[in-house]
């Protein structure tokens, strides 16, 4: 059979959708008209992949009976750009900008998130200085990343100005970001053994103004909607999901929490500094929109904490592990010597040499779980690469979420998973 | 450390006041009405320009000096792309480093900006620049040559003096 012909591709397609919309449809759902009422048929309605609630490209097939959803299949894999393939097949340095595109509404976590992987496989510490940038700016990905769920979560229940409002908080964020690595969005920031620069003097004052005045702006955004009847009715009891479910489904971050389930790697499993740090893990019990709306704002106050703590204790030293068989090393050793200049170009070249073996590694990104985990033969790039990217893990609850909701729910929930399809799809 | 989870309180229930509702709209529009006294937040981009600071990744350049490029066509920028960018190839001079790009390229369509090129020359001869102002009309145009990366060290102190300082 040609594999690459035409109309063998839209056989394929056209059986893939069958299939999916068998899965929607039962026999009475052919709508026929003789001699019934028609409004005791069901009605398929197709959600996506351009609707512009659905936060990116997911699709959602939901049979409706009236206004109620009956049965709801997400469809997921329409921004699939083959991320851990491409990951097998660049060397583990090549590879960090791919991290950017994951969950591109926190780069910065990603970046961490596979920076910390590589150096698990390779057995490699960072400086503590290094390891002090990167909770900062995990912190600060975390405010920005559940800026934007708040305000998107309320846009789509009515609420524009929220989103207009977060949308400045953010840009203030992607400043800092802008003035520590020379780009908003994609950072592209880390390195394997620590970060690609040191701050440069005028970013901690800049995160002090920020923090300082983040707190009040804060209390605006939550005076605007939280207690507003409208708001509150709107998305309070729908999208219920019950503490064992959600860790039966794999869910983790604010979904979870948002659940009732206490449960947060940031505590559970320290990386980098969190283990000196005093936060606390949000939980709310109600385990519905509003409990995970509710658990992202207390989350950024708790972020502002950390934050606050960070900026007391900022350690001196290297921002880059200085191990030159597997961190780049200094520019100006590259100019200056020969034996610098030869490492330069045979970590370019082949990569960092690993022991052969196989490691799992995560964060808390501001989603949940961020996982990598990498299988390594020995050379420079990973024999298998496997990202646990959490969005995906909390777009399986739509399905017993939505179903026996209302139309107008699905968009509330949706919006309250706050999945990112660049890292569901990956 | 006094790492705790909270149980938050119910917090669905709302008071007699909140639930009237107007009093709610009105704190709402109090709130709004506050922005208008608050300083503008936008800038009138092309009126008002956007300085970048020299850590800023803009589109990458080539280093020129008085008696030309400083590449000597190593061709490693071109192995750590991520995007597979560059096109470098090698040519021999009488100038003192004795090699040089007889052609190198960039597709501005393929670069994201990443700057590993930046990072791994060993000459530091490609730099990322302060220019974020990219427009072309046709795919031929994204493709940079010399003519268009060449760009003189003194319009790029500003980011040498930072990767000199900054990293490593
Ligand atoms: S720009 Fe630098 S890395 Fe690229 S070919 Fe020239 S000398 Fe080599
Ligand atoms: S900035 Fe990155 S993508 Fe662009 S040419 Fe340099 S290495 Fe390639």
């Amino acid at each position: 059979m040609n594999i690459g012909s035409t109309a063998t591709l839209e056989r394929v397609t056209d059986l893939r959708q069958r299939k999916i919309l068998s899965k929607v449809i039962d026999k009475d759902t052919t709508i026929s008209l003789e001699g019934r009422d028609p409004l005791e048929n069901t009605m398929i309605l197709n959600m996506g992949p351009q609707h512009p609630a659905t936060h990116g490209v997911l699709r959602v097939l939901l049979r409706l009976d009236g206004e109620t959803v009956e049965k709801c299949i997400p469809e997921l894999g329409y921004l699939h750009r083959g991320y851990e393939k491409l990951g097998e097949n660049m060397t583990y340095h090549e590879f960090l900008p791919h991290t950017d595109r994951l969950d591109y509404l926190s780069p910065m976590s990603n970046n961490v998130a596979y920076a910390m992987a590589v150096e698990k496989v390779l057995g490699l510490e960072i400086p503590p200085r290094a390891a002090w940038i990167r909770t900062m700016i995990c912190e600060l990905a975390r405010i920005s990343s559940h800026l934007l769920a708040m305000g998107a979560m309320s846009m789509d229940c009515g609420a524009i100005t929220m989103l207009l409002w977060t949308f400045r908080e953010r840009e203030r964020l992607y400043d800092i970001f802008e003035k520590i690595c020379g780009a908003r969005f994609t950072t592209s920031y880390t390195r394997i053994g620590g970060v690609a620069n040191d701050f440069t003097p005028d970013i901690i004052p800049m995160i002090r103004k920020f923090i300082d005045q983040f707190p009040a702006q804060l209390r605006d955004f939550e005076g605007l909607v939280n207690r507003n009847r409208i708001f509150v009715e709107r998305v309070s009891g729908i999208g219920y999901m019950s503490a064992e479910e959600a860790i039966q489904l794999g869910m983790t971050g604010p979904c979870l929490r948002g659940s009732g389930v206490a449960h947060d790697l940031r505590r559970d499993e320290p990386y980098l500094l969190y283990d000196q740090l005093d936060f606390d893990v949000i939980t709310y019990a109600d385990g519905d929109c509003f409990a995970r709306y509710m658990v992202r704002g207390d989350e950024m106050k708790e972020s502002v904490k950390i934050v606050r703590q960070l900026l007391d204790k900022i350690p001196d030293g290297p921002v880059l592990a200085n191990e030159a068989k597997q961190v780049l090393p200094g520019k100006v050793e590259i100019y200056t010597k020969m034996e610098e200049l030869i490492q330069d170009f045979m970590l370019v070249n082949f990569g960092q040499q690993t022991e052969p073996g196989e490691i799992y590694s995560c964060i808390e990104s501001p989603k949940g779980e961020l996982g990598f985990y990498i299988t390594s033969d020995g050379s420079g790039q990973a024999w298998r690469m496997k990202i646990r990217s959490p969005s995906f893990c909390n777009l399986q609850a739509l399905q017993p979420m939505c179903e026996g909701a209302m139309i107008s729910d699905v968009v509330a929930i949706i919006g309250s998973i706050d999945p990112v399809m660049g890292e569901a799809d990956k | 450390m006094a790492i705790k989870s909270v149980q938050a309180k119910q917090v669905k229930q709302l008071n007699f006041w909140e639930k009237l509702y107007l009093p709610e709209i009105a704190r709402g529009l109090t709130l709004t009405f506050k922005q208008v006294f608050t300083p503008k937040f936008t800038r009138e981009y092309p009126e008002e320009r956007f300085i970048p600071a020299g850590s800023y990744r803009g589109r990458p350049v080539l280093v020129e000096e008085e008696n030309g490029e400083r590449c000597v066509a190593c061709g490693l920028c071109s192995r750590v792309c991520p995007a597979i960018a560059i096109e470098v190839q090698a040519g021999e001079t009488t100038r003192e480093k004795e090699r040089y790009p007889s052609k190198f390229e960039i597709n501005m369509l393929r670069c994201i900006y990443c700057g590993y090129c930046e990072e791994v020359c060993p000459e530091e001869a490609i730099v990322m620049s302060k220019d974020y102002e990219l427009v072309f009309t046709n795919v031929e145009d994204a493709i940079f040559g010399k003519d268009r990366l060449l760009m003189p060290v003194s319009q790029l102190q500003d980011r040498l003096e930072f990767l000199r300082q900054y990293r490593g």
